[in-house]
């Protein structure tokens, strides 16, 4: 497969101090999300050769919706990993991270006729069930102390990524760190608070000593930059 | 401090304080992106799809498209992958229904039906029944799984100042002899408070050696109080109350095989019959 590099790298502006003021060619592997867990003896997963597999997704979830279990258990094996690894990132608890897949995959096998590919990707479509329900049972489970130490875990893993040697999986990730870099520090703090801290603007806020406005713009304004840098169209 | 309304961060048209607020200023769409991080509450989501549900459609269509895009952003940007436990799928499958049963009602997954699984053999009866006995020992005890939340945030096992007076030895029995012994596990963490926390493990001593350093003493009034958490979800057993002067010196917890963890409380002086929530720390015992 050839390395095709992503005509828009040196388009966009690395703010100074932050991403670590490396020029934007070097190949720095590290992604802010990634557990420090299983490494790259990965099977295929969602991240591998995201169109192809986001059609073939979309296919799966149409068999699903007719009850096909083996379509089931495919669409499991390609997107468990993403599924479990988010649900430990915002609970670490394992038992409560696996009652979690274990319900976003319910979820996935009665809701399958309610996806429409139209309104989305079939990954995102996921992502956004396993959040929700990682994020309702971290709240419901979890006091503002254990906020705190929430944050100390959001902010500790900064950590190594798992890039297969895949490419495509490569050059995405690759854009992401790009892209990241585009946000301000605390832009991405807060965004990171809140999605694998699982707080809202309000606690971000608090957790951050800023004013509840400029939280909201932050997430707000970081989301935008992260989307229009990654060409989420 | 919440309501503190200084900060203009925004370049394109500043937040106000509440949802409510940016709401009645017209700010519904800029919201596109907390709501699609679920960085609201429950209350706040539903004010805002309240909203959006009357809305014009211009303001809906645009509400909706942020709201697509920044799930689709999020999904590519936060890619952790983990691999789930083995058997978890079987776990899962267990529970569906066994034809199209309770399909797209959106309302929980009826317990286990027939479970075969098309494409993977049958699923044995024995296998069947563990995994509904397996099922049925992760709901019941959730008091336990109530501190393993707690415990979970805790990440990197913050053990708050303990040590624990009836247990406390100078370097003689118990102590040495789970120090020593072959299975040893060792953590070392941060106090949340201040200071480190170290915890060796025994599983054949059946034992845990709890060391603090740098851990800042109780409030005025109060204790560190720790107890086991039962692997059966039964109450919290309290291993004894802890004070300034216990903090410098080794404690050693013993009966750990039945507990799933070891949680800190502070209390008032004299220690509680049960635990108050939250804990200052906590740590798991078999992990």
């Amino acid at each position: 497969m050839t390395l095709l590099r992503e005509g828009s790298r040196s388009g966009h502006r690395i703010p100074g101090g932050t991403a670590k003021d490396s020029s934007p060619g070097d190949l720095c592997l590290v992604v802010m999300d990634t557990p420090n867990a299983p490494h790259s003896e990965a099977p295929a997963t969602v991240t591998e050769t995201p169109a192809d597999v986001n059609q073939r997704l979309v296919a799966l979830l149409q068999q699903i919706a007719e009850g096909d279990r083996t379509a089931f258990a495919e669409f499991y094996q390609l997107t468990s990993r993403r599924v479990y690894g988010m649900a430990r990132r915002v609970l670490i608890d394992t038992e409560l991270s696996e009652d979690t897949t274990q319900e976003v995959f319910l979820q996935v096998w009665q809701n399958a006729a309610k996806f429409d590919p139209a309104a989305g990707s079939p990954l995102a479509w996921l992502m956004t069930i396993s959040h929700r329900r990682a994020v309702d049972k971290v709240r419901s489970a979890q006091s503002a102390t254990d906020r705190e130490a929430r944050y100390g875990a959001s902010t500790q893993d900064i950590d190594h990524d798992s890039v297969s040697d895949e490419v495509g999986s490569r050059l995405e990730a690759e854009a992401v760190v790009r892209c990241l870099g585009t946000l301000t520090e605390t832009q991405q703090e807060s965004v990171r608070l809140a999605y694998y801290g699982g707080l809202t603007y309000r606690e971000v806020a608090e957790r951050l000593n800023a004013a509840v406005p400029t939280i909201k713009s932050r997430i707000r304004d970081g989301l935008i930059r992260l989307k229009t840098c990654l060409g989420v169209s | 401090m919440t309501e503190m309304n200084n900060g203009r961060g925004g370049r394109s048209g500043a937040f106000g304080d509440t949802v409510s607020a940016d709401l009645a200023s017209g700010r519904a769409v800029d919201l596109a992106e907390l709501y699609a991080l679920d960085a609201v509450t429950d209350e706040e989501r539903r004010t805002i799809e309240q909203y959006i549900s009357t809305a014009p459609a211009a303001e809906r269509d645009s509400f909706y498209e942020r709201v697509r895009q920044s799930r689709e952003t999020l999904t590519r940007t936060f890619t952790a992958e983990e691999e789930p436990p083995a058997g978890l799928f079987d776990r899962i499958t267990a529970q569906l229904p066994a034809q199209d049963a309770g399909r797209d009602t959106g309302a929980p997954a009826p317990s286990a039906g027939s479970a075969t699984f098309e494409g993977a053999g049958e699923v044995s009866d024995d296998e069947l029944a563990r995994a509904r006995q397996r099922r049925e020992e992760r709901r019941r005890p959730a008091g336990a799984r109530r501190w393993l939340a707690g415990i979970a945030a805790a990440a990197a096992i913050a053990l708050g100042g303990v040590g624990v007076g009836s247990y406390i030895a100078d370097q003689n029995d118990p102590l040495n002899q789970v120090v020593r012994a072959g299975d040893l596990r060792e953590a070392s963490v941060d106090v949340a408070g201040g200071g480190t926390a170290t915890v060796q493990i025994s599983s054949s001593e059946d034992a845990a050696v709890v060391r603090m350093k740098d851990v800042p003493a109780p409030p005025e009034g109060k204790v560190y109080q720790m107890w086991l958490i039962p692997k059966d979800g039964s109450a919290p057993v309290s291993q004894g109350l802890m004070d300034a002067e216990a903090l410098s010196k080794p404690a050693v917890v013993e009966g750990i095989s039945s507990a799933a963890a070891l949680g800190i409380t502070v209390e008032p002086v004299g220690g509680s019959e049960s635990p108050t929530l939250p804990t200052v720390a906590a740590a798991p015992l078999d992990a």
